[in-house]
């Protein structure tokens, strides 16, 4: 007898799910729903466009269930249909050129020594004191969108939804190496770009 | 000897830095680096909080009507 939804592994729920059995899908659907929400938004930048994102992407997972062979961790799999979901769905949009975060990239004298003061390479450390939540979200926001295409993912995808180095690298399809350097130079961009609005206010 | 780092060498650095990942003398020399830096210091603050905060103001949450949405849908289809 299959174990009850709550108690199965994805991979369980994912095998009984190919073989149709409805009420296993629908247990995946609400186990990831909360998380494949959050994880479009951050790609797309906010949530205007995340339903119809979601739609295709469990539409997708449902109807290639049974091309899932459990090589792969489910959850694995399943992020990654999201992400491409999302991506496909940047991908057509008409874009407007953004601003790049090169500029707040940390800047050293002839000696190699940091030109700003100690206070000001630490602003970034105290934004949500000088922002209210609505502010710093739509900062947050915005600031991502800079970010290029690729540090982006990289940078969601490790720093935000908060997945290994080596999951990302498989998501991705890249070497660890190239998601780590990605996520740093997001991470120096963004940095900078966090101590700008903590410092104006 | 451990060698001599630089800001902007340990700015460089700081991810494999802070998980541990650079070989024992690298390592020393930018811990030494940052016991007389009061820049990287700052800068070290900054660049672990920056992940946390953004994490933070971009965690969206699933507005029930959304989910109710996403299930129709996907009950429609499965028909």
């Amino acid at each position: 007898m299959p174990a009850p939804a709550a108690e199965a592994s994805d991979e369980d729920l994912a095998a009984q799910a190919a073989a149709g059995d409805e009420p296993a899908f629908e247990a995946l659907v609400r186990r990831y729903q909360h998380r494949a929400y959050r994880l479009a938004a951050r790609l797309l930048g906010g949530e205007a466009e995340v339903p119809d994102t979601l739609q295709e992407a469990f539409l997708g997972v449902y109807r290639s269930l049974r091309s899932f062979r459990g090589e792969a961790r489910f959850s694995t799999w399943f992020f990654r249909v999201v992400t491409n979901a999302a991506l496909m769905r940047r991908r057509a949009w008409r874009r407007r050129p953004t601003q790049s975060l090169e500029a707040f990239l940390p800047s050293f004298d002839a000696e190699g020594t940091h030109a700003a003061e100690p206070a000001a390479l630490e602003a970034a450390a105290h934004v949500e004191e000088r922002l209210d939540r609505e502010a710093l979200a739509r900062h947050a926001r915005a600031g991502i969108e800079r970010l290029p295409d690729l540090y982006r993912e990289a940078f969601v995808l490790r720093d935000l939804e908060e997945m290994t180095t080596v999951e990302v690298a498989e998501l991705l399809g890249v070497g660890a190496d190239v998601v780590r350097q990605r996520v740093h130079r997001a991470r120096l961009m963004l940095r900078g770009y966090l101590g700008d609005l903590g410092a104006k206010r | 000897m451990t060698p001599r780092v630089v800001c902007a060498d340990g700015a460089g650095l700081l991810m494999d830095y802070l998980e541990d990942l650079l070989p024992p003398d690298v390592r020393a020399g930018i811990d030494a680096h940052l016991r007389q830096c009061r820049r990287c210091v700052a800068f070290v603050t900054s660049y672990r909080e920056t992940p946390r905060i953004l994490r933070s103001a971009t965690a969206a949450v699933m507005p029930a009507a959304a989910e109710e949405a996403l299930h129709r849908f996907l009950a429609g289809r499965r028909r």
